[in-house]
């Protein structure tokens, strides 16, 4: 049996930046993914490194620290991760959308986030591109984009550059404890002695905490994206619409309409060979990856609503990826109770590239015991907060097990 | 000075045999490896030139893989404007 101080579960882009940041202070670690990197969400996903979409409090705060760190990533990566600054806008299409925005960016400046709301016409000389159906726009310059399955592949080799042991095609199967420690994790190629087990499996992390008894809340919630042939540059920021924040946050505002139960909003991004990624869908129907006809019809009816010119441009494929959906929409960090050196890191919902850097960062604070470089409630981020919940109920109303 | 001997293995992306064997190296075993790795198979072919030289290159012995490598439609590229005329999907936004 092959021995670590911890085995990070899972090689999507939240696996690999914890593995990385613990090979890098110093622990042994192993990473152990059941297929390869990026078999999971962090290739099936958008590009952006949000801060617009984030809620004022701890989620926006945490994404505000993470985008500092990725200069310094690239700095210790080999290889490009496209970071870029670009901005973003944020369509607003009716006056009810602009009430809630003009509320959601004042609370966003009040957390540091220089947000502005511009008319239409404002809006129009900024990005020619945005004269379709909108009354306004907002327009905020933090925002930036990145290559998600680079990054990945960034954290994962820096990983092994520190001295990370990677084991890909190895599935865990179950976890041994020994006294209500972690003891060892028992794989498809052999049992591993470790003291502290990381479950990084984003949407898949209930099946891993269910090998130990836990229950954790956490959803498929489908995202659905079509990309295009390479342009010149489109835009010159992100674009996004007020739709797509109410997706997010609060799908009870958007209607009853099929496209409203789908939870369409536009997310619109352009990759560094002009690949345009517009997006997109919120649904719950289980761990169903496949594409819907319907929906793409939805996403891009709606974006050429907002782009007109989208209608001249090619597409080229699609694809559909899984968030990790938590209750309250912050992911699940740290230790969890009665099973010392279980230790989470899942449930980033559609925000996982972008909190991957500050991710990295609070768990291997939490397994070196030190004290934190940030002053987060971590009591928001435990699986902890979630000892009320009916786990039954949750389940049923997110069709998890669809 | 960099040699002009490189060998595209995908042209589209302009990805050479190099860059694919470092993603072996890496741990890729599957066309979704080198994809993930490279950007190989992305282009505007979407693999249909590239993807079999790949698959030829790839560890004979490959690890076992859950692989459900799948073409998606489009499989032909479609202007939007065109997708858009279908009836199917009118009246949600207006
Ligand atoms: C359409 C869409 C657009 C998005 N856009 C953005 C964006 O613009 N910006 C952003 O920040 N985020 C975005 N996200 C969210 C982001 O992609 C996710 O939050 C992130 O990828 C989650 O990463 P993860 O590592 O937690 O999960 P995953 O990438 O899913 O990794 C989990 C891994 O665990 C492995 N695993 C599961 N079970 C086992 C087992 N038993 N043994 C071993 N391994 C196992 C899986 O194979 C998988 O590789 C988007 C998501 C979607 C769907
Ligand atoms: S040759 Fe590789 S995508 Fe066309």
């Amino acid at each position: 049996m092959s021995s670590v101080d911890a085995v990070v579960i899972g090689g999507g882009v939240i696996g690999c930046a914890v593995a990385y940041n613990l090979a890098k202070a110093g622990v042994s670690v192993a990473i152990v993914e059941r297929d390869d990197i990026c078999a999971g969400t962090s290739a099936a996903c958008d590009t952006a490194i949000h801060l617009q979409s984030k809620s004022p409090g701890l989620h926006l705060r945490m994404a505000q620290e993470s985008i500092k760190l990725f200069p310094e990533l690239q700095k210790d990566f080999d290889e490009d991760i496209h970071f870029k600054k670009t901005g973003t806008m944020i369509a607003i299409q009716t006056r009810e959308q602009n009430e809630v925005m003009r509320v959601f960016a004042e609370r966003q400046r009040n957390n540091g986030l220089d947000v502005v709301i511009l008319d239409r016409a404002a809006a129009v000389e900024k990005q020619p591109m945005m004269k379709g159906d909108l009354v306004g726009a907002t327009y905020c310059t933090a925002d930036a984009t990145i290559h998600p399955q680079f990054l990945t592949k960034g954290y994962f080799q820096a990983a092994k550059k520190y001295g990370a042991k990677a084991m890909l095609h190895t599935n865990v199967e179950n976890i041994a404890l020994k006294d209500g420690h972690v003891a060892s994790v028992i794989t498809n190629r052999g049992n591993i002695q470790c003291k502290y087990v990381v479950n990084a499996c984003g949407a898949y992390a209930p099946f891993i905490g269910k090998l130990t008894g836990l229950d954790i809340p956490i959803a498929p919630r489908r995202g659905q994206i079509v990309v295009t042939e390479p342009m010149p540059k489109f835009t010159h920021t992100i674009v996004n619409c007020a739709r797509y924040i109410a997706a997010k946050f609060r799908p009870d505002l958007l209607g009853t309409s099929e496209a409203d139960r789908m939870g369409i909003g536009l997310s619109l991004t352009q990759t560094e060979r002009g690949n345009l990624l517009i997006g997109g869908t919120r649904e719950f129907v289980g761990y169903d990856t496949r594409t819907t006809q319907k929906a793409l019809l939805y996403i891009l009816q709606h974006a050429a609503n907002i782009l007109p010119a989208l209608k001249d441009i090619h597409i080229i494929r699609t694809f559909a990826g899984l968030r990790p959906f938590t209750p309250d929409g912050l992911p699940i960090l740290g230790n969890v109770p009665g099973i010392e050196g279980f230790v989470m890191a899942a449930g980033h919902e559609g925000d996982g590239l972008a909190l991957s850097a500050i991710t990295g960062r609070l768990i291997t604070e939490i397994i070196c015991e030190k004290q934190s470089a940030y002053d987060f409630d971590l009591t928001k981020l435990s699986l902890e907060r979630y000892k009320n919940l009916d786990i039954k109920a949750f389940e049923a109303q997110y069709a998890v097990y669809k | 000075m960099e040699a002009n001997t490189a060998k595209f293995i995908c042209r589209c992306q302009e990805i050479t045999e190099e860059e694919i064997y470092k993603a072996i190296e890496d741990g890729a075993t599957t066309i979704k490896g080198i994809k993930d790795r490279t950007e190989a198979t992305m282009g505007l072919c979407q693999g249909r030139t590239c993807r079999r030289l790949i698959e030829r290159m790839l560890p004979a012995s490959g690890e076992p893989s859950r692989e459900r490598y799948s073409c998606r439609p489009p499989v032909r590229t479609v202007k939007i404007g065109d997708l858009l005329k279908d009836e199917s999907s009118k009246g949600e936004f207006e």
